[in-house]
C-alpha cells in the first residue's frame, strides 16, 4: 500500500499532479491512499520550495513542475517494487 | 425612461472600456507577457537561483539574489508562498524573505509590461526601481527589528538551498526573443511605427461599419477614451476562437500537445500579426498600412517557432504552453470583468472628489492612495485600469504610484497567509513598513514628476539605504562581539 501526498494549496497545476497521479496509479493498478496537502507550514516540512510537489511514502520526488506521466510510473513501480 | 437611458449609459461605458483595452497595442503587449511569464515558470529551473539563498550566503549576495528571485521566479502564487517560507525557516532568514515578497508582484512581468503600456513607461520603472531599493530597505530593516529570532533558527545548513542547475542556452535566447516580440508590439519609435508598404481591400462598407461601431460605442476622444474599429472586431473574435481551441487543447486532455494547441496557437499568431497592422477604413475600402512593427514581429515569432522546434524537447514546449495557458485561465477572465467593472464606475465619480483629495503631490494625498491600496482587494492586473482610470480622473501620478505600490502588495489575504508563517506581529510590522514605504514612494516620485531634480532624490534615497545599512551592521557586531564575551565567559567557568 503506497501513500502519496500532493503539496499544494489546491492551484491548476496541483490538481494536474493529483489526476495524473490517479490515471498512473489505475494504469498500474496499484492499491494507494492519496492526501492532499493544503497547509503551507505542512508543505514547508518536507523540502520544498515550490508547490506542486509530490510526495510517495515520505519521500519527495518532485517540486515545482508537473512531472510527466511517464516519470510518475516509473516512481510508482519503484516505490511498489520495494 | 431616464433610468433606463442612464443604464444604457453605464453598460456602453463599459463597453467601451473593454474594447479600448482589446485594442491591438494592448494585445501586443499582453499577450507576449502571458508567454513570457509561463516561459519563466517552464523553463528557468528555481535551484538556478535558489542556491544563492541558504543561511550562509553573505548578506551582500543574499539581499540582491532574493530580488531576483522575486522577478523571474515568483510569477505566481504557487512559488511565491512555500519560496517565502522556506527562505525564512530555513535559508538566509527574514530580511531576504521579506524582500523576495515585496519586490515580487512590483516586478511581475505581466504587471510591468501592463502598466507601461496602459499608462505610461515612467510610471512602470518607477515602480520597478522604487520597488527593488525599498524592498530591500524593508528586508534590512525587518531583520534589524526581529534578529534575535533569526538567530534562534536553527543554524544548520539545509540541503534545501544547495541543489544546482544550469539554464540552458536554449531557454535565455527564447525569454530575450519573447521580450523582443514584446518590445516590437509596443515600442513607440520610428523606426517602428513607419509605414513601409500599402494595400488597400477592397471592402466599400468599412467606412460605414465604422460609423455604425461608433455609434454603438460612443466614445470621447478629449478624455483618452478609445473607440471600437473595424480591426478591435476583427481582433476581439480572434481572442474567442483562441479562447475556444485553447479550452479545448489544454483542459479535456492530460497530454497538452494536441490538434486543438496548435489551432489556438496559430490563432495566436494570426492575432498578433493582425494587430500589429494599422488598418483605417476609407471610401475606396479597408487601407491596411505595414508598420515596421509588423516586420519585427513576423521576425520576432519565426525566431521564436524556430528556437522551440531545435533546443526544446516535447515536454519543455508543453509545459511552457500550459503555465502560459494557466496564467490566462487565471487572470484574464477577471481582467475582462474587472475593465468592464472600471468603465462603469468612471461614469459615478466625479473628478472633483479626486482631485480635491489626491489631485496634487500631498502627504494627505499619497496616504489616500495608500489606504485605497490596503483596503481594496483587485484580482492580478486589474489594479491597472483602475489606475488610469484614477489619472483621467485626475489624480497626480505621485499618489497613483502610492496606490499601485500598495495595491498588490498589501491585501488582507496575503497578510493572513504571511501571518500563519512568520506570526502576527512580524506580518504586521511588515504592513506598517510597506506602508510608509509607498508613501514615501509616492512622494518622491511625484516631487520628481513635479520636476524636483532626479539627482536630489537619489541623493536622498542613497543617504536614507546607507543609514540603514550601517544601523545593521553596527548592531551586527554588537551582537557578535557580546556573543564572544559570553562564549568566553563561559569557557572561563568550565
Amino acid at each position: 500500500m503506497l501513500t502519496i501526498k500532493v503539496l499544494g494549496s489546491g492551484c491548476p497545476n496541483c490538481k494536474r499532479v493529483e489526476a495524473i497521479t490517479r490515471q498512473v496509479l489505475g494504469k498500474l493498478g496499484l492499491p494507494a491512499e492519496v492526501i492532499k496537502v493544503t497547509d503551507y507550514n505542512q508543505i514547508a516540512d518536507y523540502a520544498v520550495l515550490s508547490t506542486p510537489g509530490l510526495v510517495i511514502n515520505e519521500q519527495v520526488v518532485s517540486a515545482g513542475r508537473i512531472p510527466s506521466e511517464a516519470e510518475v510510473t516509473t516512481w510508482l513501480a519503484n516505490a511498489a517494487g520495494e | 425612461m431616464d433610468l433606463l437611458t442612464s443604464l444604457t449609459q453605464l453598460f456602453q461605458s463599459g463597453l467601451g472600456n473593454l474594447a479600448a483595452y482589446l485594442a491591438a497595442h494592448v494585445l501586443l503587449c499582453l499577450v507576449p507577457a502571458f508567454y513570457i511569464a509561463g516561459a519563466m515558470t517552464a523553463l528557468i529551473p528555481k535551484e538556478t537561483v535558489t542556491r544563492f539563498l541558504g543561511r550562509n550566503t553573505p548578506k551582500f549576495i543574499s539581499y540582491p539574489a532574493a530580488a531576483l528571485a522575486g522577478s523571474v521566479l515568483a510569477v505566481c502564487s504557487c512559488t511565491i508562498v512555500p519560496l517565502f517560507a522556506g527562505i525564512y525557516k530555513k535559508g538566509a532568514g527574514i530580511g531576504p524573505a521579506i524582500t523576495f515578497l515585496f519586490f515580487a508582484p512590483a516586478a511581475n512581468i505581466l504587471a510591468l509590461a501592463y502598466t507601461g503600456v496602459a499608462i505610461g513607461p515612467d510610471l512602470a520603472f518607477a515602480r520597478l526601481f522604487l520597488s527593488l531599493t525599498f524592498g530591500i530597505g524593508i528586508g534590512l530593516i525587518m531583520a534589524l527589528i526581529f534578529r534575535r529570532d533569526d538567530a534562534s533558527h536553527d543554524r544548520t545548513t539545509d540541503t534545501l538551498f544547495s541543489g544546482r542547475a544550469r539554464l540552458s542556452l536554449g531557454a535565455v535566447v527564447f525569454l530575450l526573443v519573447l521580450v523582443a516580440l514584446l518590445l516590437f508590439g509596443t515600442l513607440k519609435v520610428d523606426l517602428l511605427t513607419n509605414t513601409y508598404g500599402q494595400l488597400t481591400l477592397p471592402v466599400p462598407a468599412a467606412a460605414a461599419w465604422e460609423d455604425r461601431l461608433n455609434q454603438l460605442v460612443p466614445f470621447d476622444a478629449s478624455q483618452g477614451e478609445e473607440g471600437v474599429t473595424v480591426q478591435g472586431v476583427a481582433l476581439i473574435g480572434l481572442l474567442a476562437f483562441i479562447g475556444g481551441s485553447a479550452w479545448l487543447g489544454f483542459e479535456k486532455r492530460l497530454d497538452v500537445l494536441n490538434r486543438w494547441t496548435w489551432t489556438s496557437l496559430s490563432l495566436v499568431v494570426l492575432t498578433l500579426l493582425v494587430a500589429a497592422l494599422q488598418v483605417t477604413p476609407a471610401a475606396s475600402g479597408l487601407e491596411i498600412a505595414l508598420p515596421g512593427r509588423f516586420f519585427g514581429v513576423t521576425l520576432a515569432l519565426a525566431a521564436l517557432a524556430l528556437i522551440a522546434r531545435r533546443a526544446f524537447s516535447r515536454q519543455e514546449v508543453s509545459d511552457w504552453l500550459w503555465e502560459s495557458w494557466r496564467f490566462v485561465k487565471q487572470i484574464f477572465p477577471l481582467l475582462v470583468v474587472g475593465v468592464f467593472a472600471v468603465g462603469v464606475i468612471r461614469q459615478l465619480i466625479r473628478p472633483e472628489w479626486i482631485q480635491s483629495l489626491a489631485g496634487a503631490n500631498t502627504v494627505l494625498g499619497n496616504l489616500a492612495g495608500v489606504v485605497f491600496g490596503v483596503f481594496m482587494y483587485f484580482p492580478t492586473l486589474v489594479e491597472v485600469p483602475i489606475a488610469q482610470m484614477f489619472l483621467s480622473l485626475g489624480m497626480h501620478r505621485g499618489p497613483l504610484l502610492a496606490y499601485l505600490m500598495a495595491d498588490p502588495e498589501l491585501s488582507l489575504q496575503s497578510i493572513l497567509i504571511v501571518s500563519t508563517i512568520i506570526g502576527r506581529v512580524k506580518a504586521w510590522t511588515y504592513v506598517g513598513w510597506v506602508a510608509l514605504f509607498s508613501l514615501l514612494a509616492g512622494l518622491i516620485y511625484g516631487a520628481w514628476t513635479d520636476g524636483v531634480s532626479i539627482w536630489l532624490l537619489a541623493g536622498y534615497l542613497a543617504t536614507l539605504l546607507a543609514a540603514l545599512a550601517a544601523g545593521l551592521y553596527w548592531m551586527n557586531r554588537r551582537n557578535e562581539r557580546r556573543a564572544l564575551t559570553a562564549a568566553v565567559k563561559g569557557t572561563r567557568v568550565a
